[in-house]
């Protein structure tokens, strides 16, 4: 069947369908406002017209392409393309600054590739198996691995000031996460009697103000983003940096797994496989200044995410992520139905679609390879007109995620938040942590209090929830004894 | 303003907003006092704890670093002047549409960011404008703020 799959792959409009989709997602993942979710969907009444296969392996194209495509704005302007893609600016964009902003694509491009490679394997090998492990996951466990991805925050402090400001952040995200609809009872909390504000505050708005409008403003004092013009001459002959296979492996592993776990998103996934690899990095003290490093965890995290999602997407109906949802909308109206007969009765499809993921990430590494040097040159656009420009696609971008005013002004005030908190020290990265896992802590905390009449023990009586425990435990324990030793030592 | 007295204020600032969001969980209804009211109740409480406890390291850290002028920006007048450009463009998008305000904020912002080549301003404003119009637009179908004036 596979063979089969193979030979409908193989077919010159299948090979254009997957070279225009991921072409088309590595601009749309360029581009901060046009998300991935956005562009699948928008594909949907094309793919109408088209054979299912077709349509399928330029959705899929889309998903891959703007997966690596959001990390180009991410590690040139520090303006994430995608949400996934802000753990990388965390690392790319300082690299950036240094002059390594070439490097930093090369990193990300190969990064992207064997994670996003990695996790289709995964999808291909061992799909149906993998599906089940997703559904053991209940409300107790989501707000554990809630709890998971917020151990972050206190690896990314080094002293007990900067621990106690970067955990303010953290819940200050999470308290900012609380604007909109109770999710339990339905009553609308501190949303001023606002209509945009019902549904919460938008996320992409809230982000590109954080990262690009705020950078932008911190830009208007220099000339151009990179501090050393003289080191222009290196963008094309840095070698990859040795020793990032295992941070590489880390993303791509921690990305296949939070991919496939519904509702979580490839945003968590690259926060996560960061904080995994800053845990595990020899050069930790070099994290939040431009390491490699970072960059590689979180791009293999993030694209890792895509094979993952489409696990429970395909075998159980179940999207991952908002684009697989998407994606979910375009197999219905084919009317193939998730189950095991898209792998029986459809496999040829499915499978073609399956190993059509292979090929997309194949391009964008071609892409990606050949063009980072030509990207990099972004970096050294006069800030005049350079800051105009983003700043237009900033207020642009977050127009067009609800066609909503409300978001822009939104965007601006994060913009100069974000501005005041860094100067007085607070962590922007711990922030935008706590906004992303507020909704996934509050719906699995309230939902487990429920489940367990109001006992706090539903969190630790199940075996998967005494896992994340340990692991919790594991991750938190080393950087609070490094913190007390470093505080004795002072 | 010095960088202490902008962190004591910043932190002063959250310890109300942890008690006014501690306060607020009484008015939520009874069937989610146990579940998301318990929850906005944590979040209070070591919001309010960590607020009150940065306060008191600050005010008993001796620092000199701290008592340095806060500065928000290395070139003020262009920092705020992006600022305020960028809310005007905002409060224009209705009125004028995204073209018209466009075509207004590019020049204007570049100038004040010291921008003086007039074909590469003129260039650079008509090239994105272009841009937009063809792929969001046209191409995407993104819908732009439509002017309530023409």
């Amino acid at each position: 069947m596979i063979f089969q799959a193979l030979q409908s792959l193989m077919t010159p409009t299948s090979l254009f369908a997957v070279f225009a989709g991921t072409v088309s997602g590595v601009f749309v993942g360029g581009m901060p406002g046009l998300t991935a979710t956005m562009a699948v969907a928008l594909l949907i009444p094309v793919t109408f017209t088209l054979e299912p296969l077709t349509g399928l392996i330029l959705m899929g194209g889309v998903y891959c392409g703007a997966m690596y495509g959001g990390s180009i704005p991410a590690i040139l302007l520090r303006t994430p393309g995608t949400p996934a893609a802000v753990a990388t600016a965390l690392e790319g964009y300082p690299m950036s600054q240094k002059g390594h902003g070439g490097l930093a694509l090369k990193v990300s491009v190969i990064s992207s590739f064997v994670g996003g490679t990695f996790s289709v394997l995964i999808l291909l090998l061992i799909a149906p198996i993998l599906a089940q492990f997703a559904l053991i996951f209940g409300p107790p466990e989501y707000f554990l691995l809630a709890i998971l991805g917020l151990v972050g925050i206190v690896s990314m402090a080094d002293d007990e000031n900067k621990l106690i400001k970067a955990l303010i952040s953290g819940l200050l995200g999470l308290i900012i996460a609380l604007i909109g609809t109770d999710p339990i009872s339905g009553m609308l909390r501190y949303t001023m009697n606002m209509t945009d504000l019902y549904d919460g505050v938008a996320f992409l708005p809230a982000l590109i103000g954080m990262f690009s409008i705020s950078q932008m403003l911190e830009l208007t004092g220099t000339k151009s983003i990179i501090f050393e013009p003289s080191t222009m001459k290196k963008i094309k002959r840095e070698p990859f940096p040795k020793g990032l296979k295992k941070f590489i492996a880390i993303g791509s592993a921690t990305g296949t797994i939070v991919g496939l776990l519904p509702g979580e998103g490839a945003t968590i996934a690259a926060f996560l496989s960061y904080n995994f690899a800053r845990q595990h990095s020899k050069n930790k003290k070099l994290f939040g200044k431009g390491n490699p490093e970072g960059v590689a965890a979180a791009e293999a995290g993030n694209n890792g995410c895509v094979g993952g999602s489409l696990i429970p997407t395909l075998t159980l109906g179940i999207p991952g992520n908002s684009v697989a949802a998407a994606l979910l909308g375009g197999l219905l109206v084919h009317g193939l139905i998730p189950g095991p007969e898209l792998f029986t009765k459809y496999g040829v499809m499915t499978y073609g679609f399956i190993l059509s993921l292979f090929l997309a990430n194949l391009i964008f590494l071609v892409i990606g390879l050949y063009m980072s040097p030509y990207f990099a040159r972004i970096a050294f656009t006069p800030t005049e007109l350079l800051i105009p420009v983003v700043c237009l696609f900033s207020i642009l971008g977050s127009y067009a995620m609800n066609n909503s005013l409300l978001d822009i002004f939104v965007a601006l005030l994060c913009g100069i938040g974000a501005v005041i908190l860094q100067k007085t020290g607070f962590s922007l990265g711990a922030l935008i942590l706590g906004l992303i896992l507020g909704p996934i802590a509050e719906t699995g905390f309230s939902q487990a209090m429920i489940m367990g009449n109001g006992n706090y023990a539903i969190f630790f009586d199940r075996p998967q929830g005494i896992i994340l425990w340990l692991i919790i435990l594991l991750l938190l324990i080393p950087p609070v004894i490094q913190i007390f030793r470093r505080h004795r030592q002072k | 303003m010095t960088k202490r007295l902008a962190e004591l204020l910043s932190l002063s600032m959250f310890l109300l907003i942890a008690i006014l969001l501690y306060k607020s969980t009484m008015n939520f209804p009874e069937v989610v006092q146990n579940s998301t009211a318990a929850y906005v109740r944590f979040l209070a409480i070591c919001f309010g704890g960590l607020c009150l406890l940065a306060i008191l390291l600050r005010l008993k850290s001796k620092s000199t670093e701290e008592n340095k002028k806060l500065d928000l920006a290395a070139a003020p007048v262009r920092f705020w002047s992006l600022l305020i450009l960028m809310f005007v463009y905002s409060l224009l998008l209705e009125p004028l549409g995204f073209y018209l305000a466009s075509a207004l904020f590019l020049p204007v912002t570049m100038v004040v960011l010291g921008a003086r080549k007039k074909i590469l301003i003129a260039l650079t404003a008509v090239g994105v404008l272009l841009f937009v119009y063809i792929v969001f637009a046209k191409l995407l179908g993104v819908p732009l703020p439509e002017s309530s004036l023409f």
